[in-house]
């Protein structure tokens, strides 16, 4: 994290350095373009101001009897009218007479290029020799050239010249027969843009000519672009100059390309020092920015890491107890499942162990109570061995098919079987084996409610039910059976006067050989209910105790509905 | 005498015009002037000649005339005409006239050699006056040839004028009575 944000930093501050540098410059070289096309613009209607003077004067006869019938001395005179406008007007500033068309001074080329001097030099513009000198041409050229000149002469300061030569062609032979040259003062770069600092001047003969620089306070830099120049051989370009000793960016754009006169470029000066304070300014806002950022990272993802680490922790302690507590829980369900598998085995096998000899008990018993030499109190007594024996029977039915189910051996053949049926046939039996307690039935019971199960299961519910109604009822009490249809169930409720169950042992009557001790009067082994309710569970059904207090106790199993037509395959 | 092929075929009605070919006037179709050079006594008083301006054009666009003849500027044309020579045998500028201008403007051609006129409103005109020092010149026919009469004997110098940059000579010694067959190459 820490790394990342510092890569970011060291990254963000480069670039916007970067970024910044280039905007500079950018702009710079927007100012400088639109400068010098500014300047690009004055000079082409300047030019073509001049042009149109000059086609004018290419028309005059007078101009062409001068220059053609050897009459040189007459063409300053001719001309004179025709480029009055050039040369009159008040005395502009500099300032104006830099943006007009007002000419410093005039002269003519003859045919081999040399200056034509003129009579009266005072009405074309006083020149020194040198500057008059340096206005020929080796050529008569076909196009307009520009040029730059440096008048020192007997000036203070030098002053710099922007040479306009412009042939004319003869109306009659279409070829050159004379040059004007115009002189003007050179345009200024405006220089109050965006960008304050900014110096202009002209480089030309081999030095940097600015007007708000001193020609020594130019000199270094007129060395490093004099030789940029010279080496580039480049129209324009720019460079950073550290020739002052403050950073300066320099453009420069050739003034006069392809020009039979002697090379000359525009120069723009921009300080840097500026943009290098702003870019230093930036650099420690970056890294402040960065700083703050690593900080406030580092603050941050020690708290989220605080945040995050809390419940991995918590979840490493919980896994750790979850792992504990399933090891314990599987280690359980081993044992367990081994204890039931065993004791599912000892049951079925004691089961089947037990059977036969209770088999022969009985059978014994019988044989002797065919026997006729006992006394009536033998008989008596061999009469309870073999109910006795009858119980255990049960018991260990009971417990076969409790072990089958434990063992998930038991499957259930599911038909439709006739409910209202099964318990109306129940309820006929208890009437008839109710041992003179005058218990008093009630039934409620629909003619045809079919649920899905197998009969002899179904009715082993039933009969456990209805028993139980009748084993713990009191003389004189009463039973109430009742069956609906509640959507895919039937419900039999069946309920009992009699003793309640205490509170404290109704939850465990469904457990197996638990006997309220408070009943322990009536007999029974304990199974029943548990044996009911598995196999109601067994037929996708349930028994609950609904409730037992004062004299009530009321049961309800819940079993699948059934068509009678519709049989189910198969229930596991 | 040998004139200059000329590309157009000869106009009976002797209109030429003068050219400028590389700084060098001439008329087209080629038209060259004879004289005689010497030692001739001077008439008491020359006739008049006249170069008039008629359709924007000099006629005779090149005009040979002794020195010291008045040569008159006639302006046939309807609009102005502002006649001018800068040449430095003799400057002059009429300034601009009219037709009926009167007197005709004119000029005394007082020294010898070639003049070019021009108007300084019609740019395109040009007409040369050829001013010689001998009363015996003449022009020739598109063809070149010439014939000059009623000469003096004696030993000569017999120049042709061909275009402004070139005139050619021949010493001729003329007999009285005798004809004279010079040809210029």
């Amino acid at each position: 994290m820490m790394v990342v944000v510092a890569v970011m930093t060291g990254l963000g501050l480069y670039f916007a350095q970067r970024n910044v540098a280039a905007n500079v410059e950018r702009s710079l070289q927007q100012d400088f373009q639109s400068q010098v096309s500014a300047l690009d613009r004055l000079q082409e209607l300047r030019n073509a101001a001049l042009a149109e003077h000059c086609r004018a004067l290419a028309l005059k006869p007078r101009i062409h009897a001068a220059l053609e019938d050897n009459a040189r001395d007459l063409l300053y005179p001719s001309a004179k009218d025709e480029l009055r406008d050039l040369m009159e007007g008040d005395e502009l500033t500099t300032e104006q007479s830099a943006q007009s068309l007002h000419a410093r001074f005039y002269r003519f080329l003859d045919e081999a290029g040399s200056v034509l001097p003129p009579s009266k030099p005072e009405e074309f513009g006083q020149l020194d020799e040198q500057t008059e000198a340096a206005l020929a041409l080796r050529q008569l050229p076909q196009t307009q050239q520009i040029g730059y000149l440096v008048e020192t002469g007997n000036r203070s300061e030098p002053i710099i010249d922007e040479i306009i030569a412009v042939p004319i062609f003869s109306s009659d032979t279409g070829e050159v027969i004379s040059v004007l040259v115009v002189g003007f003062k050179p345009f200024q770069l405006a220089g109050n843009g965006t960008l304050s600092g900014m110096k202009s001047g002209i480089w030309v003969g081999g030095h940097l000519h600015v007007a708000s620089l001193s020609d020594s306070a130019a000199a270094p830099l007129d060395a490093e672009l004099s030789n940029v120049i010279a080496k580039s051989g480049r129209a324009q370009n720019n460079f950073i100059s550290h020739a002052t000793g403050a950073p300066e960016l320099l453009f420069y754009k050739r003034l006069n390309p392809d020009s039979l006169f002697p090379p000359a470029y525009e120069v723009c000066i921009y300080p840097l020092a500026g943009s290098i304070e702003r870019q230093h300014r930036l650099r420690w806002q970056i890294g402040g920015a960065g700083i703050l950022l690593l900080l406030g990272g580092f603050f941050a993802s020690h708290f989220t890491a605080a945040r995050l680490s809390a419940p991995v922790e918590k979840l490493a302690i919980d896994s750790e107890m979850n792992r504990e507590h399933r090891r314990r829980a599987e280690a359980a369900l081993v044992s367990t499942s081994e204890e039931l598998k065993r004791s599912t085995r000892y049951s079925a096998d004691a089961s089947h162990q037990l059977k036969t000899p209770v088999t022969v008990l009985r059978a014994g018993l019988e044989g002797l109570l065919a026997r006729e030499d006992f006394k009536p109190e033998v008989y008596e007594e061999l009469s309870a061995l073999l109910h006795q024996t009858h119980r255990l029977t049960g018991v260990i039915e009971d417990l076969l098919l409790l072990s089958r189910m434990d063992a998930g051996h038991l499957r259930i053949d599911a038909k439709s079987v006739n409910l209202s049926h099964l318990v109306e046939q129940w309820l006929d039996d208890l009437g008839a084996l109710s041992d003179g307690q005058n218990t008093k039935i009630e039934r409620q019971i629909p003619s045809e409610l079919y649920v899905a199960g197998e009969e002899r299961y179904t009715s082993l519910i039933v009969q456990n039910l209805l028993e139980n109604a009748q084993k713990y009822n009191r003389p004189g009490g009463w039973i109430r059976a009742s069956a609906r249809q509640e959507n895919e169930h039937v419900v039999l409720t069946v309920s009992n006067s009699g003793p309640p169950i205490r509170p404290s042992a109704q939850k465990h009557i469904f457990e197996r050989f638990h006997r309220d001790s408070t009943r322990s009067a009536v007999s029974g082994h304990g199974l029943g209910l548990n044996l009911a309710r598995e196999l109601a569970r067994l037929h996708g059904g349930d028994l609950r105790l609904l409730r037992s207090e004062n004299d009530s106790t009321e049961f309800e199993v819940r079993l699948l509905a059934n068509r009678p037509s519709q049989d189910r395959s198969s229930l596991s | 005498m040998e004139l200059p092929k000329s590309h157009s075929a000869p106009v009976v009605a002797k209109r030429y015009e003068i050219v400028t070919v590389g700084g060098v006037l001439k008329t087209s179709p080629p038209v060259g002037i004879v004289y005689l050079e010497g030692s001739f006594p001077k008439p008491s008083a020359l006739p008049k000649k006249e170069v008039a301006q008629k359709d924007l054009a000099f006629l005779p666009s090149l005009l040979p005339v002794q020195v010291g003849t008045r040569v008159e500027f006639p302006n046939l044309d309807d609009t102005y005409h502002n006649i001018f020579s800068y040449s430095p045998v003799k400057r002059f500028d009429l300034g601009r006239y009219r037709p009926e201008e009167r007197p005709i403007p004119s000029v005394v051609f007082d020294k010898p050699g070639l003049v070019t006129l021009r108007c300084e409103i019609h740019e395109h005109m040009r007409g040369l006056i050829l001013v010689i020092d001998t009363p015996n010149f003449t022009l020739t026919d598109a063809d070149g040839r010439f014939r000059l009469s009623g000469l003096p004997s004696g030993r000569y110098t017999l120049k042709a004028w061909i275009d402004s940059k070139t005139t050619r000579q021949q010493s001729v010694e003329l007999k009285n009575g005798a004809v004279a067959r010079v040809d210029f190459p």
